[in-house]
């Protein structure tokens, strides 16, 4: 039987072991995808995997629709504690990924839901390649760096007003560009 | 106060915001301009979905299937715990789960389930465990052994005697087959020392499969049986 992710959040909602286990099927190879190319470590890699989604059946009810799809709620969880653990600051609470208090509901409808299992890695990676090089690296540095903008200022020698510039109009362009290989009706700012 | 931002001060922190890149206390600025902003608040989903897209690009790498397995293993223990919630429960909750069972955790899953039986029996409050005979397949013709499901029907312990030592790049993985189905992995034989017997805690109700088998797989388990059937039993009244 296929889940869609709006039957997968309910089942997480309802605190159901088949929910976790639909959610790690469904996004599992990617989280974990995720977490080995923050890490480079297999075994560091399992451990964050694993923690990721014993935090989501455990806390359960932290996903909000309006906050991206739960492709991107998984991401963003994985990511965090991927990072915690490289900065070896593992007792830091992650202020972007909140951890308990709303209920669960539901997502809407959501076109870059439909966006993510629509595109193949190589549509992606080329959207990726037309970004110029320094747009490319400073979001890198940030999403699987775990940098701040300070730090990638820093580290790239620029002032942080270009650092800002350079991750918006990146992901502006992302956002167009994977937009129209899928001719999605998203309207742009 | 967090200084009032603009639409586009919030945009670029926005951006900033899903690639994880904000400064400490930009976060307040950002929550109280997409409050009232109709503009710049959905973009904020936008920008986390976008850069999440982003791992499509990565050569993904499977997790090996012990991953899912210790996972599984914690969520359902948890989840019986949470039902009933005796000491013997948070004993198995309490297992470490992070590198799989250890051959201690097995061991004392085991005594925690035995004791729970002998628990829930004494009490005499609920249904029996049940208990399914398992035998050796003819590549290890003397195996003996048995799988008891526990009185709550969410978890069974596999015990077997007779098993060959195996070599240290393998390991004896546990599937549970439905009747016209394919085989599903749920949990490694780890042996004890002390008796030569093997054991494996299967979490979830073995309703809807018809048989319990092991093979011989790599370190690690496969994400179908690829070595040896050594044991099965069938799940039913004999």
């Amino acid at each position: 039987m296929h889940l869609t992710d709006d039957d997968i959040i309910r089942s997480i909602s309802a605190h159901s072991p088949e929910g976790i286990e639909a959610l790690y099927d469904r996004y599992g190879g990617l989280a974990h995808t995720v977490a080995l190319r923050i890490l480079a470590d297999r075994g560091a890699a399992e451990d964050v995997v694993q923690e990721s989604f014993l935090a989501v059946w455990r806390r359960g009810s932290t996903f909000q629709p309006g906050r991206g799809s739960l492709r991107s709620w998984v991401c963003t969880i994985v990511r965090n504690r991927a990072i915690d653990r490289l900065r070896g600051d593992l007792h830091r609470t992650r202020l972007d990924t909140p951890i308990e208090g709303q209920t669960i509901e539901p997502a809407v409808t959501d076109p870059w839901a439909a966006v993510a299992l629509e595109l193949s890695g190589e549509e992606v990676r080329k959207a990726l390649a037309e970004l110029p090089l320094e747009q490319r690296q400073t979001i890198e540095l940030a999403y699987y760096g775990g940098y701040s903008q300070s730090e990638i200022a820093t580290k790239m020698e620029v002032p942080l007003g270009t650092v800002k510039g350079r991750v918006r109009i990146a992901l502006d362009k992302l956002r167009a560009s994977l937009a129209d290989r899928l001719e999605a009706p998203w309207q742009m700012q | 106060m967090a200084d009032a931002v603009n639409c586009d001060e919030a945009q670029d922190l926005l951006a900033l915001d899903a690639v994880g890149a904000l400064e400490p206390g930009e976060r307040a600025q950002i929550e109280r301009h997409t409050a009232t902003c109709p503009t710049c608040a959905p973009l904020a989903a936008q920008y986390v979905d976008v850069v999440s897209l982003m791992s499509a690009a990565l050569e993904p790498v499977p997790p090996p299937a012990r991953l899912r397995r210790n996972l599984m293993a914690q969520v359902y223990a948890e989840a019986s715990a949470a039902e009933t919630n005796p000491w013997w429960r948070r004993l198995v909750a309490a297992i470490p789960a992070s590198r799989g069972m250890t051959v201690l955790g097995v061991a004392a899953v085991a005594a925690a389930v035995i004791l729970g039986f002998w628990g829930v029996a004494g009490r005499g409050s609920a249904a029996a465990p049940i208990t399914y005979v398992v035998s050796g397949s003819t590549s290890q013709p003397l195996v003996t052994g048995s799988v008891t499901l526990d009185s709550a029907r969410t978890q069974a312990v596999l015990t077997v005697h007779g098993l060959a030592p195996l070599p240290a790049s393998e390991v004896y993985e546990v599937w549970l087959i439905p009747a016209d189905g394919t085989p599903t992995g749920v949990a490694f034989l780890s042996p004890d020392p002390a008796d030569h017997d093997w054991t494996a805690v299967v979490n979830g109700s073995l309703e809807r499969f018809e048989t319990i088998a092991a093979t011989n797989e790599p370190v690690g388990g496969s994400s179908a049986p690829t070595g040896s059937q050594v044991l099965s039993g069938h799940l039913g009244p004999s």
